[in-house]
């Protein structure tokens, strides 16, 4: 603006079309420059809190950290002895398995309660929708010890069964802890998708449904042709959510061994767990930092495949 | 919208560096002070309860020294803290806790200070010779030993006469063959439990004169083949074999504790530590256990391990070290010991162990035995040379990694773990830039 006004003290006499439009030049340089101004407290904070951090995570992977010796740069050794690590891949395989199980039951679960909910025809839907959603608010380390009471067959509900039954049933054996985990995480994390999917039914026009009730239309159908249609974009949104959500499962394996034993969890469990204990057990701290950012390509690389396959669907329906 | 998302997304994905960015961004960086004797605040580490009753004591004799004792954790979690401490260069407190294990951790890289300059060598007679063993690395001394845990055998000696045995086991032969007594009771009765604890194990190995871990400077050498060790670890193979050890129970499990009090427990080979918590775990069993000493390799033998045990040292960061080894010296070697003592801690000094108030006080909760005489004698006779590698701290956690598919599943054998144990410590020493074999 500034710019601009001097402008017109230096040539005020023609007004050729040159300085037209050198002037029209400036204003938009200019504009452009606020744009830069508005974003730059964002821009700022985002370099120091993201950008700066993987910058230096990705510095940190060059090295070892040595108890004799001290930091020695070893170039991409770590990566490649992580592509190397047995345990490693272990804990990858694993959540990729959890993923493909525990999230289809958990998706489908929360698309049958937001359309329970949105079907008009349940009592109490208000204290219903809050208290399934309340387990959402529950830390994730409460609530680990909460289902580690639950669950154990020493003092909790499973050995109550156990003796009434007669049964010899263990949560928490290396075979079954696993599934006791992906309750743990469904039970806390229904809600909040249930949440979204409930949110984007109620955005469905009422017109529809009328226009709908007026052909004849069951309620089967209502949902068939109407409802999950709506629901598709959300879905993909929800899936890639919860496959990150998934993957850096860690409050749970992380507190488990303390309450239960025998319970198979290993120090690589799961991926994240395998990157806190090699870097505050084996003060590994490079090799974790390597660790965590092929474990972020990777969870990018399945929730952008997950995203860019729904979205084609999507935009073929 | 898109960037919204996109933000999001990336937030979500990047937790965990950032964390890890965060905690492991502080470079090093020391305080050193002098100690002399004016006005000093220590702060000491401690999770040995104990400690802090030396303290009123301490504090008559020498105003100018205040001591505030935290508890900063246990075992890891204090080891973890002590190394972040370091490594921020802030808040590294004047005394800290180590099990003897985890001494050559913090002593080979220099993060401890070598106590010679404060004259601790003179103080060597008066500990048992094993425990004076746990606190030199490489020829110097880096802590006082606090605690000890001679390991020993706490039997239900009611348990064992209704299975037909009618003193304690004196040979690993006569165990084997009471554990198919007590077997023979049917039910959950076994002689002991174990779900993969490498101190038990280690203990075994270091009575039979195995010495897996050898270590002089940045070399250490590993070897679970050697004759002891191959002795342990088979005798035990054979015992989990024939289904005549508890691997359903783990120690210090609400499990463990019901097993000590209703007696289907006939026994557990642990540090002398356990004396003073058995009472807590089993009260119902008072006047039903004894101690002996651990049951012996040969006929006529007297030869102990440890089975757990820890020390004190003085940080290199610390500020005020001269302070610092005033109060270390009072509540580990001086008068400190008494109230400590009082507290139930067991302590490997000579002058105690032979006083003659813990050589002859009857101890209620063992039925009037002279529980302090028992273990004194297990100290003494508690095998020297026994060294640790200096990442033992990580190596027993793995440890926990192999050994719990071999308890659970019973595929694989002591001996296999054993070997791939060594295999992942010769892997990661090496990479931490000791010369592992």
């Amino acid at each position: 603006m500034g710019q601009a006004g001097r402008l017109d003290d230096v040539t005020p006499v023609v007004a050729s079309s040159d300085t037209r439009q050198y002037r029209a030049r400036a204003g938009k340089r200019s504009k452009k420059q606020i744009g830069l101004a508005f974003i730059a407290p964002f821009g700022l904070l985002f370099a120091l809190v993201y950008i700066v951090p993987i910058i230096y995570a990705a510095y940190l992977s060059l090295f070892r950290q040595q108890l004799v010796g001290g930091n020695r740069f070893i170039g991409l050794a770590n990566y490649r002895e992580l592509f190397r690590d047995p345990q490693f891949w272990d804990s990858v395989g694993r959540v990729f398995w959890f993923t493909l199980v525990q999230v289809p039951i958990m998706l489908i679960l929360a698309m049958a309660l937001a359309l329970a909910l949105d079907s008009r025809r349940l009592h109490g839907t208000r204290f219903m929708r809050v208290s399934i959603f309340l387990p959402y608010a529950v830390p994730a380390v409460v609530s680990t010890l909460m289902w580690g009471f639950m669950l154990g067959v020493k003092y909790g509900l499973f050995g109550s069964v156990n003796n009434a039954l007669g049964t010899d049933l263990n949560p928490f054996t290396p075979s079954t802890t696993l599934i006791s985990i992906g309750v743990m995480v469904t039970w806390a994390f229904t809600g909040f998708n249930m949440l979204i999917f409930y949110a984007v039914l109620k955005a469905v026009p009422r017109e529809l449904y009328e226009a709908a009730a007026l052909d004849g239309a069951n309620e089967f159908q209502v949902v068939r042709r109407i409802k999950l249609p709506a629901l598709r974009r959300s879905l993909i949104i929800a899936i890639i959510f919860s496959i990150i959500g998934t993957f850096q499962i860690f409050n749970e394996p992380l507190i488990l061994p303390s309450m239960v034993a025998s319970s198979g969890i290993t120090t690589h469990y799961t991926p994240n767990l395998y990157a806190y204990k090699l870097a505050f057990t084996g003060s590994q701290q490079g090799y974790a930092a390597a660790l965590a950012l092929v474990m972020a390509a990777i969870t990018i690389a399945v929730a952008y495949a997950v995203q860019i396959r729904g979205l084609r669907n999507v935009f073929d329906s | 919208m898109r960037l919204h998302k996109e933000t999001r997304l990336l937030s979500a994905l990047l937790g965990p560096i950032l964390v890890l960015a965060a905690c492991v961004g502080c470079s090093g960086g020391s305080a050193d002070g002098g100690g002399g004797d004016q006005q000093a605040n220590l702060t000491v580490w401690s999770w040995d309860g104990t400690v802090a009753k030396a303290v009123p004591g301490f504090e008559a004799e020498n105003p100018n020294i205040k001591v505030k004792v935290v508890n900063a954790g246990s075992s890891t979690d204090e080891y973890t803290a002590l190394d972040n401490a370091i490594q921020a260069g802030s808040g590294v407190p004047d005394l800290a806790m180590f099990e003897y294990f985890a001494l050559p951790y913090f002593a080979i890289p220099g993060k401890l200070d070598d106590l010679g300059g404060f004259g601790a060598e003179s103080l060597q007679k008066d500990y048992v010779a094993a425990a004076w063993n746990d606190v030199t690395v490489n020829g110097k001394v880096y802590g006082l030993p606090s605690d000890y845990g001679p390991s020993a055998m706490f039997y239900n000696e009611a348990t064992l006469k209704k299975a037909g045995v009618n003193k304690p086991p004196a040979t690993w032969d006569e165990y084997y063959q009471d554990a198919k007594k007590v077997r023979a009771l049917g039910g959950n009765y076994y002689i002991a439990q174990d779900t993969g604890d490498p101190f038990f194990l280690l203990s075994l190995i270091w009575q039979a004169g195995g010495r897996p871990f050898k270590v002089s400077g940045n070399t250490v050498h590993i070897d679970f083949t050697d004759p002891g060790t191959t002795k342990a670890v088979e005798f035990w193979q054979k015992m989990l074999d024939e289904g005549l050890v508890n691997t359903k129970v783990t120690a210090w499990s609400d499990d463990w504790n019901r097993t000590l009090n209703d007696g289907t427990l006939a026994s557990q080979t642990m540090g002398g530590w356990l004396t003073s918590t058995l009472p807590e775990r089993a009260p119902h069993a008072a006047g039903r256990f004894k101690v002996a000493l651990m049951p012996q390799w040969a006929q006529g033998d007297e030869v102990g391990s440890e089975n757990g045990g820890s020390s004190f040292g003085i940080p290199a960061a610390a500020q005020h070290k001269a302070a610092a080894y005033k109060f270390l010296k009072y509540f580990t070697h001086d008068a400190g010991l008494t109230p400590r003592v009082a507290a139930g801690a067991f302590v490997p000094d000579t002058s105690v162990l032979e006083s003659k108030d813990a050589q002859s006080k009857a101890n209620t909760y063992f039925g009037g035995q002279k529980v302090g005489a028992v273990l004194a004698e297990a100290s003494k006779s508690v095998a020297t040379g026994w060294q640790y590698p200096p990442f033992f701290e990580w190596a027993r956690v793995t440890y926990g990694d192999l050994v719990s598919k071999f308890y659970t599943t019973g595929k694989g054998s002591l001996a296999q773990i054993l070997e791939e144990w060594k295999q992942r410590m010769t892997k990661y020493g090496n990479d931490q830039g000791f010369k592992v074999d």
